[in-house]
């Protein structure tokens, strides 16, 4: 009899717990350690210090490990860990590599307690319209955004002014302009370009270049969804233009030439135009502070075909915050109380670092509208949409870049390019 | 009989020694090869994917697939193409070229002209081969030394090559950069397999008056067989696996498509795209195919062994 009471009283202390998880109380001083992974940003990487410090100080249980690395390599560095269960307890990356995170069930919805709102409907309010939508799946929010970027064109006036342009009337405003002006600044040693008048931001196909393809009246998806690469016509003139545009064209730029952006900030007479976002203002302060007072840049708007059947700017993307849903419940409140700390800094992150977190109340403020040139992105922003974010984001861009290579440095007839590019995203599209 | 138990117990004691002395080693091939190389094959019997938590038993599907499909556009045809064309066209002047400059190296007199040739050459070999690509990268550019140098010897100025840009010249690119950080590493076992040569052979040989030429295709080349077998073997086996410089070459804006080779393919799929059961059925045919090329190489190769 004994025996037999001894072994009830252990079962039950055994299932004691598990009963209790349902209703089980997150212990708010037990030791906490949040493993953060972000994309390097010197800026950004000042501030954030700087408040996981403060956040620390207040919330003394909580141990913060930060691992920064270069935003491509993020991507695979979070995939890895996360194929290996051994993800980051909170990261952030760009939404078209985030969202396949969400659809797998891998990162938690927002503890809107611990974030600081009521509830899902709270958050949304408090973005601008459409900028929860990427993370927002049957009604619950996952992420909160760390930026909100989308890109324009940054022109060094004392480029244009060499080759005889007045910036402020000449500027292009669309894109056979581009080409017309970038034969006026282009500086050729026989074949070699020695200075740039304008060039692409390459390997970002779906941000900066599918708009391009939107503006000629065609599309990356039916709407429904089903077909891709949708719009011949449009395809093979976005094709066609960047086959002149190319070493085998007018040889304008090229993508094995130094990146236009890195170049732009230097202003050593070797690029007059590059797409950027607004966080370049903080990185020319940075890089070049001469070059940032002379007032000898400028921004001007995302151009349009002559023919264009559609006003569309380059798309903007987010980069949210999230967090681990393998995480403790603990580990995972802790987590949302410090991405809600960080992102309480909106103006100081707008100003320091150049990036917009598209609150209703930051978009409102004078410090965004005293930004240089915000009325441009804000303009941009308008006219643009969000980025493709589906699973297959990552390979339908690798698709994009494959046919412009193959159309710019290969070669290859644009038509022929563009069924390539059909065919192989049809494929990719029947398979998810 | 109790002389044969003798020698039969000091053959198991010193099989016993040599068993602890390879047992570190056969640990560390269990745990960091043999293991992963089991486990890709049953990750390639399934369709897991990198974020997904659960995957299922999908048979030789991926196998199938990938033969008959596009894999979304980079294909493991292509891939098996990319690969082919820079092992023949990097593995053989390799082989060859290291042979030569082993053979000059050795008739220098001057120990110190030796010891500054050797290490000239094996420089680029401790280059950790991310750097060596970066370094050719810029090397590479328009405005680079490369192109300069190829204007200088061909006697015009501003005349791009396109060194990234045209498909052969890409791949011709990606040969160049192996050949450089892999050439000394390949001299120097070259030079190890000559000085085991006994001079004595040589000595013979020239007081039976046989000249330079004909000493080194009738006693060299057939002493240096062993040599030449393992160095063929892992100078081929190295190309099969090539990855760094086709990755940054692309990262560099270099088209994908000429230069894809199998080993970049696997990291896109996989780890770009996170299609680890794809991802995994590539490195198993990556690794029947190295199986079958050695096999074949050991076996064209087979001769006795060299006795001096």
């Amino acid at each position: 009899m004994k025996k037999i009471v001894v072994s009830i009283l252990l079962i039950l202390a055994l299932i004691a717990p598990l009963l209790a998880t349902g209703t089980q109380e997150v212990d708010e001083n037990a030791p906490v350690t949040i493993e953060f992974w972000t994309h390097e940003d010197a800026n950004r990487q000042k501030l954030e210090d700087r408040y996981i410090e403060e956040f620390t100080k207040t919330h003394p249980n909580v141990t913060v490990n930060v691992t920064r690395q270069s935003a491509n390599k993020l991507i695979e560095l979070v995939q890895s860990a996360f194929a290996a269960n051994q993800g980051p307890t909170m990261f952030n990356l760009s939404i078209e590599d985030e969202y396949q995170y969400i659809s797998a069930g891998r990162v938690a919805q927002i503890d809107y307690e611990a974030a600081g709102y009521s509830d899902a409907k709270d958050v949304i309010n408090s973005y601008a319209p459409k900028m929860l939508e990427g993370v927002t799946l049957d009604g619950k929010v996952y992420g909160l955004p760390l930026e909100l970027t989308n890109w324009s064109i940054f022109l060094n006036k004392k480029v244009f002014r060499d080759a005889g342009l007045d910036p402020e009337k000449d500027y292009p405003k669309t894109w056979e302009d581009m080409v017309e002006i970038s034969r006026k600044l282009i500086i050729r040693e026989g074949d070699i370009l020695v200075r740039r008048g304008y060039d692409f931001r390459y390997g970002y196909y779906l941000v900066n270049n599918v708009p391009m393809v939107e503006q000629l009246g065609g599309a990356l998806f039916s709407e429904d969804g089903k077909e891709a690469i949708v719009g011949e016509k449009a395809w093979i003139e976005f094709l066609t233009f960047m086959k002149n545009w190319g070493p085998n064209g007018e040889n304008l730029g090229s993508p094995t030439y130094t990146a236009a952006r890195k170049l732009f900030n230097k202003d050593n007479n070797d690029i007059a135009m590059c797409t950027t976002g607004l966080y370049q203002e903080a990185r020319i302060l940075n890089d070049n502070p001469d070059f940032y007072n002379s007032g000898e840049w400028m921004v001007v708007p995302y151009p349009k075909f002559k023919n264009a059947v559609k006003d569309v700017a380059g798309c903007y993307y987010g980069h949210f915050y999230m967090v681990n849903s393998d995480a403790d419940k603990a580990t995972q409140k802790a987590a949302w109380q410090l991405i809600s700390y960080m992102l309480s800094h909106g103006e100081e992150y707008l100003v320091n670092v150049g990036i917009i977190q598209p609150t209703i109340e930051l978009l409102n403020s004078e410090t965004y509208k005293n930004m240089p040139y915000s009325d441009v992105f804000t303009g941009d922003f308008a006219r643009g949409h969000i980025v493709y974010y589906g699973a297959a984001s990552a390979e339908i861009q690798a698709l994009i870049r494959t046919s412009v290579e193959a159309v710019m440095l290969q070669g290859v007839d644009p038509k022929q390019a563009y069924l390539q590019l059909k065919t192989s995203a049809q494929e990719l599209i029947d398979e998810q | 009989m109790k002389n044969k138990n003798k020698t039969f117990s000091i053959e198991r004691k010193q099989a016993r020694w040599g068993f602890s002395f390879t047992l570190p080693c056969l640990l560390f091939f269990s745990v960091f090869s043999f293991y992963p190389i089991v486990n890709a094959f049953f990750t390639s019997l399934t369709n897991r994917m990198a974020v997904q938590r659960t995957s299922e038993f999908i048979g030789f599907d991926n196998y199938i697939y990938l033969f008959t499909k596009s894999n979304g556009g980079f294909s493991l045809m292509n891939s098996m193409r990319a690969t082919l064309t820079f092992t023949i066209g990097t593995f053989i002047p390799m082989v060859v070229i290291s042979l030569i400059l082993a053979v000059f190296l050795m008739q220098l007199r001057h120990p110190k002209s030796k010891q500054f040739f050797q290490l000239a050459y094996y420089t680029p070999a401790v280059l950790s081969s991310v750097v060596a690509a970066a370094i050719w990268l810029i090397l590479f550019d328009p405005r680079g030394l490369f192109n300069q140098f190829a204007n200088t010897l061909t006697f015009q100025s501003g005349h791009d090559f396109l060194w990234l840009v045209n498909n052969e010249m890409l791949q011709a690119s990606t040969m160049i950069v192996y050949f450089w950080k892999y050439i000394g590493y390949f001299v120097i076992l070259f030079i190890t397999g000559l000085a085991a040569i006994p001079p004595a052979i040589y000595e013979a040989a020239t007081v039976d008056g046989s000249n330079r030429w004909k000493t080194f295709w009738r006693i060299t080349l057939p002493l240096l067989k062993p040599t030449v077998v393992l160095v063929s073997i892992m100078a081929m086996l190295q190309c099969l696996k090539t990855f760094s410089t086709q990755y940054m070459f692309h990262q560099g804006g270099a088209a994908r498509q000429p230069i894809d080779v199998i080993t970049m393919n696997i990291y896109f799929t996989g780890i770009r795209n996170g299609r680890l059961g794809r991802a995994s059925a590539m490195s198993i045919i990556l690794f029947i195919i190295m199986l079958i090329l050695t096999y074949f190489q050991f076996a064209v190769s087979k001769s006795d062994d060299v006795e001096y």
